[in-house]
């Protein structure tokens, strides 16, 4: 940190958040606030003259609350820049000033009561989200007693206890009599792979290897403590994690799997006491311990949000930042310019972190070096004489390729193209057709439409698949040669988001049975999150369609992954056996409704359009 | 998140399932297992006339 702090070429901005990021790839504008620390940053010399007279006594969260500060303080010793911060939440009061000792004896003034944010403004061409991970908290689960027993503590307050720069100077001493353990047990797992709504379904990944060399760290400062760690499983892949579990095992650890259901206190010894059954074993144990640690887990930080709304980006399940691929663009961010590093992605040790950023670096470099980009050839082309500037395509774009647009002033919209990736929920929802998807226009999908109903439309499932999950699904089922009817016929799109209503209920005007619009699942959605608008879209088809007395059963809806071909086979088996039960006298009906629907439609669209022209010839006779 | 009726349209069974229009979730059939499920809207009662 501290050769980044004095790198020419890094600007450093601490205490500093992001107010907003505009613009795209190789053009993003950045706007921080730096948030005032009341200290000069320049002139402060870190003498701590200013501490040892500041009256005020607060919570120390760098050492997980075991010890206390100042209202102004050091963020913790190796704080880069290291210069103090006035805290202005727990300061006495500096406006009007009710204190201001830290002012009278700092003799080089480094302290302005009056310093407020700053708002600094830059540009840049790539942007790297390496904002890092929260812990757990393990109070929810009462189970453990977390809060409740002193005794009981977080792996990260072990982390402060143990530590020489800790509140106890690396004296490893149990909160309730300040005396070292000599019985410890680590709970593993806790917040991680839970079913039970508490904590999540995930592995923390790091947890393990955490417990392995807390453990090892104990034996190193006190070899005759006696050291339990209940665990699930022991995951210690990587190079030298297994070495490491050995060692640990060596020095005396001893490793039971099964995790305690339950832990209670001895009021009088304020020992902590547990049965677990040992499920290597099939024995039920108790255990007794001075001291217990929770391994608890890592989530996602809490204003990720904030950078997910800015960047434009999408989480999985879990919470944490979608990649572009997992396994081909593994840091990169489905966003152009945007790439991962660290736990913001997934939890991730020291070292995966390392490399990741490592790779970001390489990635923004490459990006950078080269100084433009070839985009793709399927993106959005706005056609300007159409479009009313009503917007609804700037709000469904995943990227924030589209802006402006003002239907008032009848402002087109603008496209950039260097943002769009092509995923054509634009053009999909634009009621206008101002939005041109290149390679996948409206005409050469109606013309596919028409060829696949043109003969025996009865015998024909229309199903649209597409390019990244349910089309591999396919593909994958083909490949795995499952047996499935071969009535269905696919209109490849990139994105199922593409899927027009238009198209739907053309195929049904043409005479199809039964239509199947398909995509991604949601958490897979290679445009971030285009098939929501699908999803969207179908549901007010169903409605449409039940209006006009067709069976919105019709129309059918699924989410196949690339490795779901077996899904893929069952879903049209279960639409064949659907489509032979759609009648004749059923489909014609459709198609009749259909035609006096859509020709009603135009008509009313015409006659909208020559009123303003009407309109505009009005003055002009009132003039002659 | 309020919970909504929903019917499949695969094999016609209703369930109810958390639903925000505005935060759309996958939603799949709990019998099975279609991803064509429908949210159905609340049935308005006619009012009647004095």
């Amino acid at each position: 940190m501290m050769d980044v702090g004095r790198h020419p070429r890094i600007n450093l901005l601490t205490y500093s958040e992001i107010d907003n990021i505009s613009g795209y790839i190789g053009n993003f504008h950045v706007t921080v606030r730096k948030k005032a620390r009341f200290v000069d940053e320049a002139e402060c010399n870190a003498c701590g003259e200013c501490e040892k007279v500041c009256p005020v006594v607060a919570v120390d969260e760098f050492q997980q609350g075991f010890s206390s500060r100042k209202a102004i303080y050091m963020p913790f010793p190796q704080a880069v820049p290291s210069v103090y911060i006035l805290n202005e939440r727990d300061c006495l009061g500096h406006n009007p000033i009710a204190c201001g000792k830290c002012s009278d004896v700092c003799e080089k003034q480094c302290i302005d009561f009056d310093m407020k944010d700053q708002l600094i403004e830059f540009d840049v061409g790539a942007v790297i989200v390496a904002t890092g991970m929260d812990v757990y908290d393990p109070t929810e689960m009462d189970e453990y007693g977390y809060t409740r027993y002193e005794n009981v503590i977080t792996s990260m307050e072990f982390e402060r206890l143990i530590s020489a720069g800790g509140p106890t100077t690396g004296h490893f001493i149990r909160p309730t009599d300040r005396e070292t353990p000599k019985h410890i047990g680590f709970i593993q797992c806790v917040g991680s792979r839970t079913q039970n709504g508490k904590g999540n379904p995930y592995c923390s990944n790091i947890c393990c290897m955490n417990t392995i060399k807390d453990s090892l760290l104990l034996k190193d400062h006190y070899p005759d403590t006696e050291i339990k760690v209940f665990y699930i499983d022991i995951r210690a892949f990587g190079k030298g994690f297994e070495d490491l579990f050995q060692r640990s095992k060596q020095a005396g650890v001893q490793y039971i799997r099964g995790v305690p259901g339950e832990v209670f206190e001895d009021p009088a010894t304020k020992n902590i006491t547990m049965t677990v059954e040992n499920t290597a074993t099939g024995a039920i144990e108790d255990h007794e311990f001075e001291m217990v640690v929770l391994s608890t887990g890592v989530i996602p930080r809490n204003d990720s949000e904030v950078i997910r709304s800015l960047l434009s980006l999408s989480r999985t399940e879990d919470g944490f930042f979608m990649e572009s691929h997992p396994k081909l663009k593994p840091v990169d961010a489905p966003t152009g310019g945007v790439y991962f590093a660290g736990c913001v992605e997934s939890p991730t040790d020291v070292k995966d972190s390392v490399t990741q950023a490592s790779a970001a670096a390489a990635r923004t470099e490459i990006l950078l070096n080269a100084g433009q980009i070839s985009v793709e050839a399927i993106t959005s082309e706005l056609v300007p004489d159409t479009c009313t500037g009503c917007g609804i395509c700037v709000r469904v774009c995943p990227f924030n390729a589209i802006t402006g647009g003002d239907a008032k002033a009848k402002l087109p919209v603008e496209i950039v193209e260097a943002a769009c990736k092509g995923c054509g929920t634009c053009a999909a929802e634009c009621n206008f057709d101002a939005i041109l998807m290149k390679h996948f226009e409206d005409a050469q999908i109606m013309a596919q439409i028409d060829a696949i109903l043109d003969k025996d439309p009865m015998e024909k499932i229309v199903t649209f698949a597409c390019n990244w999950c349910s089309y591999a699904g396919a593909d994958l089922a083909g490949l795995s040669r499952m047996q499935y009817p071969t009535t269905q016929r696919i209109i490849k799109t990139m994105c199922s988001g593409r899927v027009d209503a238009n198209f739907v209920l053309h195929a049904f005007e043409q005479g199809a049975p039964i239509v199947l619009v398909s995509g991604c699942h949601f958490v897979d959605c290679h445009y971030i999150d285009a098939n929501r608008w699908t999803q969207k879209r179908v549901e007010k088809l169903w409605d449409d369609l039940e209006k006009l007395g067709i069976r919105p059963e019709r129309l059918q809806l699924e989410w196949i992954s690339a490795a779901e071909g077996q899904k893929w086979a069952r879903t049209m088996k279960e639409l064949e056996e659907m489509r032979q039960q759609v009648t004749e006298e059923e489909v014609d009906h459709t198609k009749q409704v259909l035609k006096e629907a859509r020709l009603k439609a135009e008509a009313k669209k015409k006659a909208k359009e020559s009123k303003p022209k009407a309109a505009e010839k009005a003055p002009a006779a009132a003039v002659a | 998140m309020d919970e909504a009726p929903f019917k499949c349209l695969r094999c016609g069974h209703e369930f109810k399932a958390p639903y925000d229009k505005k935060a759309p979730v996958e939603h799949a059939c709990p019998k099975c297992n279609s991803n064509s499920v429908r949210p159905l809207k609340a049935k308005t009662r006619p009012v009647a006339k004095a």
